[in-house]
């Protein structure tokens, strides 16, 4: 490098100690404690222009959590003023927004920085990012992509001759009027179950094309009250107990899907029996049954599902797609539905992270190329071949039942007690053994024998191409807290400083 | 609807589906349906019983798909006030005329134009006559023929002739009215003896099937019946009782219309179906051997071919 560049060329490569990917609950969350442990010298990748994850990029019409908001919030930034008992969208990216502002994260964000590739360079021991932001230079890198973070578009013979318009949930087109319109929603999963009852009054006709019908539970949302509100604002300690209570409640759950099925009949009877309230037709009743155990796929919890499908305009096909026309949609028992728009609310890409396929170990191979045989980790968070790498919401840590944000709290703890290790012990690089994920491989196969996901008698996205629970926690989830309470120092292989010098000398 | 025809070409051609609510000048939304080609050179509307819904066709409907699959017609099925997924309008008490306003804004939002074959089973049948009572215009010129099945002009209710009868009278609208202010309650009550239930079919059976009719023709109509609600057991009673036609029976009188019921129909008997072929000059009426109130599920074979033998 010469002194005749006066600014740094747009190439520049940033050096820092931790670079995070994604601005959600995960990485939001790893940068307040990144903060807290004292380490300043972060920066967070966000691919968007603002913060929020997936509370960011789900703005369909009628987007909302399925957890109570006093639990799906961070246990050390409590909101006394959650307007209702479950939150919506606008309440919960606002929620998010609020906590970058007032732990003052903004500036460590670099925004518009998709990661392109993420790269170990083994003898510098440093991850090299590549971003459409410029590049980085991390010792550490911490992944908090999220699994609903990209969505997944359904393959279906000629969708890309549709003429009209083609929106996923999670890609919402606010300036499209839908007012009118006939419309096709594809899929009948949670946000499907949103976003149909707060179209379905605007829309001409709404046609809903189900795979496999949802288990959907009353939804006990309310507005909140002032009593409520203040009593939070003041005895911080009552928020706390209503947290623990729900928290607790929603564990018991655990207890029917993953310990013993049984449990789950009154759930099911519950379940039933909102669907006997809600729909009279006996037709739609019987194409909106499910037929395996509550609790195989995520159960869902909506009032106004059943009524939206059941409405003068609205109709349920079960026919299965046999392909889209440029102005219809035509199902496999030959009939043709006109069609002016196409909502895919078809999930996401969960079962293949897409930041796997953008991360490269030691050994010059990704992630995913890595996975390709099972997805192997040590707790969720590590992954042999990938030093000084932590995944938040990697494999089995997700939760259909319960408060996600508990778990990246477990997961982000875990990850400061890694770097306090490294601090303290003069670490260059932390990496986890095979030995350590073979072992947590056996752990989570034995705790998911049994459960209702792998013997419910359902496909879902929680198990992978092989049938495996390579998804969800199986377990209590404050028995993954207590597993990633303190590090496993005897998991892992540490280098020195010292060391590295030494070795390349 | 699940028919696929082969055209000319080779190529399949699905047969189109819409669904459409449609609403009423007083705010209810029907529920209609419509299967075919909108170049079909004529379109068939069905018009269903009390407490029943569209589904109630569904027999007839696969009977006429490969005509609608070939573009011969056009079927327009939709499900009255109150019944099936359509809601209430703000008219209370309701009326047979009201469902005959209500046909006529079917026709005017789904078939704007060209010729129309009519069928109404028992309430439907009532249906039709109050849209051709109320609109005569539209009879010749734009209906080309009506199918009435197990129907009635009227006098379905008596003055009450024993003092049981009186009291009956005297109650029913508060039990009612009770039936509807508490349907959640009734509604529990319902649930206990489910269609699936012997009981339950034996009771539908006795009311409303003829002796030939199967077990499955019975679990499907009293699932379909299962599904109405307290208020349209209640509010519709009332205006079958008071409707009276038999005055414009004569408009019908220009288009060909075709008369069909059960020999052992309880509900409307014979005899209505034969004061109807009396009053119109037109008619031809068919009495069913072995059959009940139930003909679109009964006998849909004879439905269909007099909707047929009406099509222009």
């Amino acid at each position: 490098m010469t002194s005749t560049i006066e600014k740094p060329a747009p190439t520049a490569v940033r050096e820092v100690h931790v670079a995070v990917i994604g601005s959600g609950f995960a990485g939001l969350g790893m940068a307040i404690q990144l903060r807290r442990q004292g380490i300043d010298d972060f920066v967070v990748l966000e691919r968007g222009h603002d913060v929020g994850g997936t509370w960011r990029d789900n703005s369909y019409p009628g987007a909302a959590c399925d957890v109570q908001s006093n639990l799906y919030s961070f246990s050390f930034a409590p909101n006394p003023d959650w307007p209702r008992t479950y939150s919506e969208q606008p309440e919960i990216f606002a929620y998010l927004r609020g906590v970058a502002d007032r732990y003052d994260l903004r500036d460590q964000h670099v925004f518009g920085a998709e990661v392109t590739a993420a790269t170990w360079d083994d003898a510098a021991h440093r991850w090299d990012v590549e971003t459409t932001a410029g590049a980085f230079r991390a010792k550490v890198l911490v992944s908090g992509a999220g699994a609903l973070a990209d969505p997944s578009y359904p393959d279906i013979p000629g969708i890309e001759s549709f003429a009209g318009t083609v929106m996923h949930t999670a890609r919402w087109d606010h300036d499209h009027d839908l007012d009118g319109e006939r419309v096709a929603v594809i899929g009948t999963g949670a946000s499907a179950i949103q976003v149909v009852p707060a179209i379905q009054p605007r829309v001409g006709s709404v046609a809903v094309y189900q795979r496999t019908p949802p288990w959907v539970i009353p939804r006990g949302d309310r507005p909140t009250t002032p009593l409520e509100r203040s009593l939070y604002r003041r005895f911080p300690a009552v928020q706390r107990a209503v947290r623990a209570a729900l928290y607790a409640g929603r564990e018991f759950l655990v207890i029917g899907m993953a310990k013993n099925r049984t449990l789950l009949a009154p759930v099911q009877k519950l379940a039933r029996t909102h669907l006997e309230r809600q729909v009279r037709d006996p037709q739609l009743r019987a194409a909106v049954t499910p037929d395996y155990t509550i609790g195989c796929k995520r159960i869902l919890i909506s009032n106004d599902w059943y009524p939206a499908i059941s409405a003068p305009n609205a109709e349920v096909v079960t026919a299965g797609i046999a392909e889209v026309r440029p102005h219809s949609v035509v199902t496999r028992d030959g009939v043709e539905r006109p069609t002016d728009t196409l909502v895919l609310a078809t999930g996401f890409h969960v079962t293949d992270l897409p930041i796997a396929h953008r991360i490269t170990g030691r050994d010059g191979r990704t992630l995913a190329e890595t996975w390709s045989e099972g997805m192997a980790t040590n707790r969720g968070s590590t992954v042999a071949g990938f030093p000084n790498l932590f995944l938040l919401v990697g494999p089995n840590v997700g939760v259909g039942h319960t408060s996600m944000v508990y778990m990246i709290e477990s997961q982000v703890a875990y990850v400061g007690e890694a770097l306090r290790a490294m601090a303290v012990e003069g670490l260059a690089t932390l990496e986890t053994t095979p030995a350590a994920q073979e072992a947590y491989r056996e752990l989570i196969a034995e705790r998911s024998a049994g459960t209702v996901w792998l013997g419910g008698g359902c496909g879902s996205w929680y198990l992978d191409e092989h049938g495996h629970n390579t998804t969800l926690w199986p377990d209590f989830t404050f028995r993954f807290r207590r597993l990633t309470k303190s590090l496993d120092r005897q998991n892992y292989v540490g280098t020195t400083e010292r060391e590295t010098a030494g070795a390349t000398a | 609807m699940s028919t696929t025809t082969t055209g000319p070409t080779g190529t399949t051609t699905p047969t189109r589906h819409t669904v459409h609510a449609v609403r009423t000048p007083d705010g209810a939304l029907l529920h209609a349906t419509v299967d075919g080609d909108d170049a079909a050179p004529v379109t068939v509307v069905l018009a269903h019983g009390w407490t029943l819904a569209q589904a109630s066709w569904d027999d007839v409907a696969a009977l006429l798909a490969p005509d609608v699959a070939a573009g011969a017609l056009r079927l327009v099925r939709y499900d009255q006030r109150g019944h099936g997924r359509s809601t209430w309008g703000s008219t209370d008490p309701v009326s047979i005329d009201l469902l005959g306003e209500d046909l006529a804004a079917v026709l005017a939002e789904l078939v704007p134009a060209g010729p129309v074959v009519l069928g109404g089973h028992s309430m439907g049948g009532m249906t039709i006559m109050a849209l051709a009572a109320a609109h005569p215009e539209l009879v010749g010129d734009r209906v080309r023929g009506v199918a009435l099945v197990d129907t009635s002009a009227g006098q379905l209710s008596h003055p009450p002739r024993t003092a049981l009868e009186r009291v009956q009278e005297r109650l029913l609208p508060a039990v009612g009215a009770w039936a509807v202010a508490h349907a959640r309650r009734v509604e529990g009550w319902r649930r206990l003896v489910p269609p699936t239930h012997p009981r339950h079919r034996a009771v539908v059976r006795g009311i409303l099937y003829g002796a030939d009719a199967t077990d499955a023709m019975v679990a499907r109509g009293a699932e379909i019946m299962a599904g109405s609600s307290v208020r349209s057991f209640v509010a519709f009673y009332p205006a079958l009782g008071e409707h009276d036609k038999a005055a414009a029976l004569a408009e019908l009188g220009t288009v060909p219309v075709e008369i069909l019921v059960g020999d052992t129909d309880k509900l409307t008997p014979v005899k209505h179906s034969g004061r109807l072929a009396a009053a119109i000059p037109t008619a031809h009426l068919q009495i069913v051997p072995g059959c009940g109130h139930m003909l679109p599920q009964e006998r849909p074979d004879l439905v269909t071919a007099a909707l047929r033998r009406l099509l222009p």
